[in-house]
């Protein structure tokens, strides 16, 4: 076997079994930090497919800021930590038709698609210089939108715990 | 305007006083270390340096002197008078020695370094020392034995000593029974 | 380097092994190094000698460190959680040896010579943060969960005035490849960017004053994320016993350790790619050359790591809110000058 298709199994298999402890896990921590494995997996599979600037930013937002974000959450409230979880279940019937939909359309998208071999896609262009270019010209409205948003949101929130505090 | 020139000139304090920190410990770092290697080099001691203590046995003359100016007790000295017909000799300081010394014993575990005992001693025969380094693994070896006696030479004076005291008891209630019988010769001659 | 090892061995996994393993040399060799120094200098500091039996100036001391590390028994405390105690120290080796990955050793040695180096070492590093709270709330110690939320918060906190110095140096370079940075900056100590790159004589003037400030960020940030006095409040002695490794023993111990030192070189590697030229030689075509480069990167990564000595036995500890307010009111503002500056300059 070559060694690339190892290499995509074993981030697809880190992926797999860490998010299935994500979902399956009792404890809410060990769910936390297993996301780390699942993030890291899918940025892997992301460098095989060449998009290294997804990659990176993949590490970037989702390890070094939402999931310190998350762990932080859930040690911060004690009460998180002790409590085992458990998720029931319910609504069984209504889940089922759901996720039988859902995945009907991915395995129709997984058979539909056409699928290019590694040497077709091989584009051993920088994307970051593309991604950057796009995002300060064509994209530029969205880009500097969701910027704005997102320092509203930050305000708010300082707004809000500011004043918890001074009550 | 204020808060923005308090603003600059904190950080100026900052990084000046971190640059005047580190001209210090530059200066340091180049300058000979002040510490000795110590178990390889030795400091010399001062001349009245107060170490370890030391009995020249052949100078005690028993007196106990010391013993009672320990504040913690620490000397304990054992003494047997000598007979008359002994000669214990003289001390370098010209004293006359008659008791016999079968024990001085110096907890030096116990003592304190104050020096009191040196001073008090008529003919110099304790004195303190430079040696400072006596650990042990076992306590009971900090209790240094200076007498220079041999248990038998003990037993031999105070036999002699026990003779001697017997032997004055006797004389004495010789003396005393002589005495009396004096008295009561006396008394029947008045009588 | 790549070239050569693959025109020996062929396209096979030893291949990648072998070059993945000088940084592991290197880092180990450095490590103990750095802890002689380190010893060595904090004690000279104190006008002290420090080690001075174990072989001459006591230089094997190290190695005995580190064997007697290896004879101590490997604890787990009975109210840790197992599986995630095991396995922080090495999450935390792991992020740090992946930054060493795209950091440059010379002008033919690289780990991964991507096009976004800088970028994904930032990236890479964020796997310590969770390696570190990880470690903290496995422990299950107050201690150890303080240090870990002090030194996330930390490392957080820090790394966007790195990212933002980075991205100065990025600006004048053009890359993100910190091969191309140094190659750009070749020819020289005046062509480093810290003094303002190969750029004409105006220029260059202009640039200075944010250069420096932005090196000089670069630097207080990479020590602050290393955990290092005057910023280690997450290991702070006095209160929190040894922070998020005070439960750890034995080579789980060391591993941190290790990890926290090879830090300190990522940091200072970083910092003298971006902003001093990397492996080029200061003197131009003089002593240049692929040895030399590897030469010159250390030298410069270990004058920061020296720096790094210097300042920790020199300052005390920060308040956590003079920490925040350094990081957020005092670096962040400055970069943001820096690199409305450098844009400016650049543009005109």
């Amino acid at each position: 076997m070559e060694l690339t298709t190892i290499v995509f199994y074993v981030f697809a298999a880190i992926t797999l079994i860490a998010g299935a402890i994500v979902v399956f896990s009792r404890s809410i921590v060990y769910s936390a930090f297993a996301l780390l494995f699942a993030f890291f997996g899918v940025a892997g599979l992301y460098v095989l497919l060449m998009a290294d600037f997804l990659a990176v930013t993949q590490l970037m937002i989702y390890v070094g800021a939402i999931l310190v974000l998350l762990i932080f959450g859930v040690m911060l409230t004690t009460r998180v930590i002790d409590v085992q979880m458990r998720t029931g279940t319910i609504h069984v019937l209504p889940a089922l038709l759901i996720v039988a939909a859902l995945a009907g359309v991915l395995v129709h998208v997984l058979v539909s698609t056409d699928w290019k071999v590694l040497p077709e896609l091989f584009t051993p262009e920088e994307t970051a210089p593309q991604i950057g270019t796009a995002l300060l010209t064509t994209y530029v409205l969205p880009f500097e939108v969701a910027s704005v948003i997102l320092l509203v949101a930050l305000i708010g929130a300082a707004m809000i715990a500011r004043r918890e505090r001074k009550v | 305007m204020e808060a923005v020139r308090t603003y600059f000139r904190d950080i100026w304090k900052a990084l000046s006083s971190i640059a005047v920190g580190l001209n210090v410990t530059i200066r340091h770092l180049v300058r000979p270390a002040v510490t000795i290697q110590y178990p390889d080099v030795k400091l010399k001691m001062p001349e009245r340096a107060r170490n370890r203590l030391y009995v020249n046995i052949d100078d005690c003359i028993g007196c106990d002197q010391c013993a009672l100016a320990c504040p913690v007790d620490c000397i304990t000295i054992e003494t047997i008078k000598a007979t008359p017909d002994q000669d214990l000799g003289v001390t370098s300081t010209g004293h006359k020695k008659r008791l016999h010394v079968p024990r001085f014993d110096i907890d030096i575990a116990k003592c304190c370094y104050c020096g009191l005992c040196v001073y008090p001693c008529p003919t110099e025969c304790i004195v303190m020392t430079d040696v400072y380094e006596f650990s042990e693994f076992d306590r009971h070896n900090l209790i240094y034995q200076f007498s220079a006696m041999k248990p038998d030479q003990i037993d031999d004076a105070k036999a002699k000593l026990k003779k001697a005291e017997e032997e004055a008891a006797a004389k004495k209630a010789a003396a005393a029974a002589a005495a009396e019988e004096k008295k009561k010769s006396e008394q029947s001659k008045q009588g | 380097m790549e070239e050569l090892l693959q025109s020996i061995i062929g396209e096979s996994w030893i291949l990648y092994v072998l070059l993945a393993a000088p940084p592991l040399v290197f880092i180990l060799v450095y490590a103990l190094v750095t802890v002689w120094t380190e010893m060595k200098v904090s004690a000279h500091m104190q006008d002290r000698l420090a080690y001075m039996y174990t072989g001459p100036h006591g230089i094997l001391q190290p190695v005995a460190d580190i064997l007697k590390l290896l004879q101590k028994e490997d604890t787990v405390p009975a109210a840790a959680d197992k599986p995630l105690f095991i396995m922080a120290p090495y999450l935390v080796f792991i992020g740090t040896y992946a930054g060493f990955a795209a950091l440059p050793f010379s002008s033919a040695y690289i780990g991964s010579d991507i096009n976004l180096g800088a970028f994904y070492i930032i990236a890479v590093s964020s796997i310590v943060v969770v390696g570190l709270l990880m470690a903290g709330w496995a422990s299950n110690n107050k201690w150890s969960i303080f240090g870990a939320m002090r030194s996330a918060a930390q490392i957080v906190s820090y790394e966007i005035p790195t990212a933002l110095a980075l991205l100065v140096a990025v600006m004048i370079t053009g890359s993100l490849n910190l091969q191309d940075v140094i190659r750009f900056q070749e020819g020289g100590i005046l062509n480093w960017v810290v003094f303002g790159g190969p750029l004409p004589v105006v220029q260059k003037l202009l640039l200075l004053p944010f250069t420096v400030t932005a090196f000089l960020i670069m630097f207080i940030a990479g020590v602050a994320e290393v955990n290092r006095t005057p910023f280690d409040l997450p290991e702070a002695e006095s209160e929190l016993v040894q922070g998020y490794n005070t439960e750890y023993s034995g080579m789980k111990f060391a591993i941190f350790y290790l990890a926290e030192y090879a830090n300190m070189y990522l940091v200072s590697g970083v910092a003298a790619c971006l902003f001093l030229g990397g492996w080029s030689s200061p003197f131009g075509d003089f002593m240049s050359g692929p040895l030399w480069g590897v030469f010159w990167i250390v030298a410069k990564g270990y004058f920061f790591v020296f720096l790094q000595i210097w300042i920790r036995w020199t300052l005390p500890r920060l308040r956590v809110d003079q920490l925040m307010y350094t990081s957020w009111k005092v670096l962040i503002p400055f970069l943001f000058v820096c690199l409305f500056g450098v844009g400016l300059i650049l543009v005109l």
